[in-house]
């Protein structure tokens, strides 16, 4: 099967055109172009060169895909109302029990009720998460962070960043994680913020410390090995013509990074990597882990390092032990919660059973841990406003309720202004829409040209855009 | 409003397609009202390729790979109307949760049922895809090592014992002697003319045993070399120890200059061993430079980390790669004279020309063009330096494609079928026998011609397999089959499980994979790996198991207990398939289902159950009774949990227990429909022992087995285009009475291995 033929013919046309003028964007032209010289922050110390220019306006710097596992406490399957949707009208409308942990950002994010991932497997976990970011059924498509990592991300240093938190343990399947650079497959996201450090901010990273011309010998070899590139693409014609053109692809991106040559466009973050501990699958530390990937992640943007960043914590039927998180709530030594054993409730919501009042606890957690996502992003200046104005950040799960699984619903926020493409503070309610007009109307808001997404080409959902 | 309830459906067997029921729709989370018929296609517009792989997630675990039925009704040959397999496909498929399969699906699933279920005849085209295999991060590691830093060729020196070696780094293997593995230290003692009734090593790594009946590790006298030693295995880390001489007189050890402090106002010896389980080979002990490259997916129901499909490079893997070549091109460097076996200061050029024609040749696992031969010696020669100039040479062939990834393309045979190069050939073989490149042999018989022909490929394959290289595989793909890998990192609770640590599932993890390695190369093979009476244990893991008689950390060959056999006693198969704080029956069941009979599961129906809560005052057993009484849990579960009960006798963590919270357990088990679900038989089991010997008389064991072995060979899921090769390779597995060394030669001398699509 060639994957590439399920891609919607419009984005094959995108990609071509955006092949042949690949070349010729220059980093520095870039990060001038992304305005970032402003940044300053309590973790910064920012050499940037260039002069910043303004934010295109009505346009997303950046977005982030905040994933965690196993959905929340929706509606039960005997008919409790769901702890996690919000009520009322657009303008006037109140939080719920999980989602009362944005109440300082509700002015900053948009509310969804009523959005569906459409019926095709629906009631499962690994059904959820082939579409929640592809909106394709079975994940036979490319995800919405990877379309726009090599359209409208392209020209960053990195196109793409996708960080986890032991969202690899147990070697997990492949359809446990949410990037799809093309049909069917899926790639691994760094669970180590010691190399994800490394690979922004060490001596390899286009966050590099120093400045000055390219290093001529990183020149020759990835000169000689996209020779070697173009030999084999040239022998093989459409055998592996997939494989071959997202390695071609990467290897451009990284041959762009080596010939603008460690420009110093950031000092290393204040990240906490002592505190994620030598054991990157310890549960004990998996809040230290995903705090500093987060760290990295808002850093690397601020950096102008990239413009498409995935976050996934964990992984679906995610076998973390929640209750081993040291000073939260869900806290006891003497039990092991596991988050898809939480999520398995029961048929209604009985605050006397310990799956429900866990998961209620844990669904809870992972919204402050998007909350925090949310202030790191405030507490930078970006132009005339903050990184959070300027980015997109969608929080997102494979399913709804945990304990039915359906892809009804589905639990969704979306935060920041995107540079005044989206009027944020607002519940939007639907009847049963596709998300994927969602991640098209993300797409839009990043500048993509994108007329519909997924296969039911869904255009951008009304009311998102401003 | 309505709400989604769990289906209640008639037993199994009766849900053939044609049983129109009609169920309720999935109903929104929520208040949103589901789609339910919104956007199917119709008769003519299914995709096959989308469909075969719905087919295989959805319909396969019923109806069968090939369609030829099972637990639901053969597939193969329909003959009815498109429109309306689309229609019962809609409304009813899969029985358990008809959501799973709206939309496009059902006239997807159509097309491929329709369009012959992708199965090929016995006399048709060659099955196995034209496919570029990136090499896994093992493999790049493995071959780096092999490429750059191959371990000094052992002199072999005949020898009768180990004082006959140097002692102090090899020992007399098979009359030979051969270089101590790392993590084997020898202590030496040399008495200097005086005699003693026993002398023996106390130490940190064996609780400073004060006598040798206490554990201390004693050392023999060899007359010949006129001292005492030991040869003792140790895990990497610092450990302090004393010689005892006469179990009285505790000194430092005259041969290790390392002391410290004991805090008693006197010296310990200081001992350091650090391999990172490099073994033998060359190059930094540990340099393993691809362990920091992204993880390799594994698709659903392929559960190894070679599967060329998913083997795809990102910009992550670019920057990766190109660091691993820095690091390994510096230090290669350091042996320039290894490398580069000519004077480039009398001949720069040609001496380019010729480290690249020979070093590419083994890089490249193929001769280089003539238009490669130039770009390479000219990047040798257009740097400062030739030094500098290997170095880029060195680091732009690591990052080419044309190393990091294996071909499988072939090229046209002249008889209108596509076949590997010879070439290709020797790297197929070498990554299937060993995980790395070809050795120069291999490499040779390539280019004489020898792998033109399946008795030139078979000789190779057979010597092959008698490098240890060969063992080490096999020892990987076991730990991948069986889903061990991680369980030295197993989330074990503390609270219920307060003796597990790391070293033991780090232990066990060596236990399996010793069983594995051994039951193939020494011993009865598949059927061995079943019926064990014995394993594998070192002192501690002896302990934890209740093995008596086994000390010290060395593994040595041990009986097991009467409750165990083979892999499925394993403690790194009991732990890995429990949960943190208990065991797990259904984990259990489905392992012994999907690892062990091929036989896959679909979708979980919504609102199936979570794990029921620990309750000290029920058996683990009482607790998951509601999968059998509730008929929409029964439907799979019932395949599951009276096979995955029969493990009970297991706690979480491996342990063998009588009673669990003060109840005795009842372990009895039932292994029904082991030749396929839906084939109805029964047979019931008490012990794990009577478990492996139901399995070792099945048939559908022994072809999964094959399929296991297949997938890990091919890197790729079997289609049913792949069946009937398979049939010739399993009667050859079976003619062989199940040696699993036979079961590779013939998947590697089948026309699927050679040829191509």
């Amino acid at each position: 099967m060639n994957d590439r033929d399920l891609r919607p013919s419009s984005l094959l046309r995108q990609r071509r055109a955006l092949e042949r003028r690949a070349a010729g964007f220059g980093r520095r032209r870039l990060l001038q172009g992304l305005g970032l010289a402003a940044i300053a922050g309590p973790f910064l110390n920012l050499a940037l060169r260039g002069r910043p220019a303004a934010a295109a306006a009505g346009k997303a710097q950046r977005v982030i895909f905040f994933y965690f596992p196993d959905g929340v406490v929706g509606q039960s399957q005997d008919g409790d109302p769901s702890q996690w949707h919000a009520s009322g009208s657009e303008s006037d409308f109140s939080l719920s029990p999980i989602l009362d942990v944005l109440a300082p950002r509700k002015a900053d994010c948009l509310f969804f009720n009523g959005l569906s991932m459409g019926p095709a497997d629906s009631g499962s976990h690994p059904g959820g998460a082939k579409k929640l970011l592809t909106a394709v059924d079975g994940g036979f498509g490319e995800s919405i962070d990877q379309v726009l990592a090599r359209t409208v991300g392209a020209d960053a240093p990195y196109r793409h960043l996708y960080l986890g938190a032991m969202a690899n343990q147990n070697n997990a399947s492949g359809d446990k994680h949410i990037s799809y650079p093309s049909a069917g497959v899926t790639i691994t996201p760094e669970d180590d913020p010691r190399k994800a450090f490394e690979l922004l901010f060490g001596n390899g990273g286009g966050g590099g410390g120093g400045g000055g011309a390219p290093d001529p010998t990183k020149v020759t070899v990835i000169d000689g090995v996209l020779g070697d590139m173009e030999a084999m693409r040239s022998q093989l014609g459409d055998l592996e013509k997939s494989k071959l053109d997202l390695h071609l692809e990467a290897l451009r991106e990284v041959e762009k990074r080596i010939k603008a040559g460690p420009t110093g466009t950031c000092d290393d973050p204040a990240v906490d990597l002592d505190a994620i501990g030598d054991d990157l699958y310890d549960p004990g530390h998996f809040p230290a882990i995903l705090r500093a990937q987060t760290d990295l992640l808002v850093q690397a943007m601020a950096c102008g390092l990239s413009r498409v960043g995935v976050l996934q914590s964990s992984n679906h039927t995610s076998e973390l032990i929640m209750s081993r998180f040291p000073g939260t709530e869900m806290y006891d030594p003497n039990y092991d919660m596991r988050s898809h054993q939480a999520s398995h409730y029961g048929s209604k919501h009985d605050p006397q059973k310990r799956e429900y009042s866990d998961y209620l606890k844990q669904r809870r957690w992972w919204v402050e841990q998007y909350l925090y996502l949310l202030d790191q992003l405030a507490a930078r200046p970006d132009g005339d406003g903050t990184m959070l104005d300027s980015s997109l950040v969608l929080l997102c799960t494979e399913v709804c309720d945990g304990n039915t699984h359906l892809h009804d619903d589905m639990p969704l926020v979306l935060g920041g202004r995107g540079g005044g493409a989206v009027s944020p503070g607002r519940l939007l309610s639907y009847g049963g829409d596709r998300h994927a007009g969602l991640l098209c109307a993300i797409g839009q808001a990043m500048g993509a040209d994108l007329q519909g997404f997924g296969d039911t080409n869904t255009p951008a959902l009304g009311g998102v855009l401003s | 409003m309505t709400v989604a309830r769990p289906l209640v459906l008639p037993w199994p067997r009766l849900v053939g397609p044609l049983l129109a029921i009609l169920l309720a729709a999935p109903i929104a989370c929520g208040d949103a009202e589901a789609e339910t018929d919104g956007d199917g296609l119709g008769v003519g517009e299914g995709d096959v390729a989308r469909g075969a792989a719905l087919y295989r997630e959805l319909c396969a675990a019923c109806h069968g790979l090939a369609g030829e039925g099972g637990l639901g009704t053969p597939l193969a040959g329909w003959s009815r109307p498109e429109d309306e397999l689309i229609h019962i496909i809609d409304e009813t498929m899969p029985p358990q949760n008809t959501a799973v399969c709206t939309g496009a699906c059902p006239a997807d699933v159509a097309a491929y049922i329709l369009g012959g279920l992708g199965g090929a005849s016995c006399e048709g085209e060659p099955t196995s895809p034209r496919q570029l295999r990136l090499l896994t991060r093992r493999e790049y590691n493995n071959t780096v090592r092999d490429l750059l830093f191959p371990a000094p060729l052992s002199e072999g020196a005949p020898c009768k014992a180990d004082a006959e070696c140097d002692l102090s780094s090899e020992s007399c293997v098979a009359d030979l002697c051969a270089a101590d593995p790392c993590g084997r230290h020898t202590f030496v003692f040399d008495p200097e003319g005086a005699s003693y009734q026993s002398v023996h090593v106390a130490g940190s790594f064996n609780n400073w045993a004060g006598t040798i009946a206490e554990g201390g590790w004693p050392l023999t006298y060899d007359a010949a070399a006129g001292v005492y030693y030991a040869k003792q295995e140790l895990a990497e880390g610092s450990y302090t120890y004393k010689l005892v001489l006469d179990e009285s007189t505790w000194i430092t050890d005259p041969q290790n200059p390392n002391t410290e402090p004991d805090g008693f106002g006197g010296e310990n010896s200081l001992l350091e061993i650090a391999c990172d389980g490099g073994g033998a080979g060359g190059g930094p002990p540990g340099f393993e430079p691809a362990s920091s490259f992204p993880v390799e997916s594994r698709p659903k129901g392929y559960g190894y980390d070679n599967n060329a499909a998913a083997g795809i490079v990102t910009a992550v893997h670019v920057e990766e790669q190109l660091r691993a070549a820095r690091e390994v091109a510096t230090l290669a460097l350091e042996n320039l004279d290894a490398l580069v076996p000519c004077d480039p200061a009398a001949d720069a050029e040609g001496c380019a020309r010729d480290f690249v024609t020979t070093f590419g040749r083994r890089a490249f696992r193929r001769p280089l063009s003539p238009a490669e031969v130039d770009k390479y010696a000219g990047l040798v020669i257009g740097e400062a330096s030739f030094d500098a100039g290997v170095s880029v040479a060195l680091q732009v062939m690591l990052a080419s494609p044309y190393f990091l990834y294996r071909s499988e393309i072939g090229e046209d045979a002249g008889d209108g079928t596509i076949a590997l190069t010879p070439y290709e050939v020797a790297s197929a073989l070498s990554y299937a026998f060993w995980g790395t490149m070809p050795d120069d042999a291999l490499l040779d018989a390539a280019e004489s011609g020898l792998l033109g022909s399946a008795e030139g490929i078979e000789s190779e394959a057979r010597r092959l397999l008698e490098d240890p290289r060969a063992r080490a595989l096999i020892g990987v793909f076991g730990s991948q089959w069986l889903g061990v890998e991680g369980i030295a990192g197993a989330d074990k609770s503390a609270v219920a499980f307060p003796e597990w640590e790391p070293a033991i599932g780090a232990a066990m993890a060596e236990e399996t994979r010793l069983l594995v390695e051994h039951a193939i190369f020494e011993g009865g093979g598949f059927d061995e790996l079943l019926s064990a009476d014995y394993t594998f244990v070192n002192g501690p893991l002896a302990a934890f198991y209740g093995i008596a008689g086994v000390e010290g950390d060395a593994f040595v060959q041990a009986p097991l207990p009467g409750e165990r056999a083979g892999i499925l006693g394993q403690g790194a198969l009991l732990a890995s398939f429990a949960h943190s704080d208990q065991s797990s029956p259904v984990r259990r069941g489905v392992m012994v289902r999907e690892r062990l009979l091929c036989q896959q599961f679909g979708t979980p129906p919504p609102a199936a159950g979570g794990v029921p809560d620990v309750d000290p005052n029920a058996t683990t057993r009482e607790r998951f009774r509601q999968h059998s009484a509730d008929q929409s849990c029964a439907l799979c579960h019932t395949f599951i949990d009276e096979l995955g009960f029969g493990f009970e006798r297991f706690d979480g963590i491996g342990r063998y227990r009588e009673s669990e919270n003060g109840q005795a357990i009842d372990a009895s088990g039932d292994l029904s429909d082991v030749e396929g679900m839906g084939s109805g038989t029964h047979a019931p089991f008490g012990t794990i022992p009577e478990l492996a010997a139901i399995l070792a008389g099945s048939q559908a064991v022994h072809t999964c087995f094959s399929r296991q072995v297949f997938r890990f060979t091919m890197g790729y899921l079997e289609t049913p285009a792949d069946l009937c090769a398979l049939q010739g390779i399993d009667q050859r597995f079976a003619a062989a009475g199940y040696d699993v060394r036979e079961l590779l030669v013939a998947i590697v001398t089948s026309p699927n291995f050679l040829r191509r699509r």
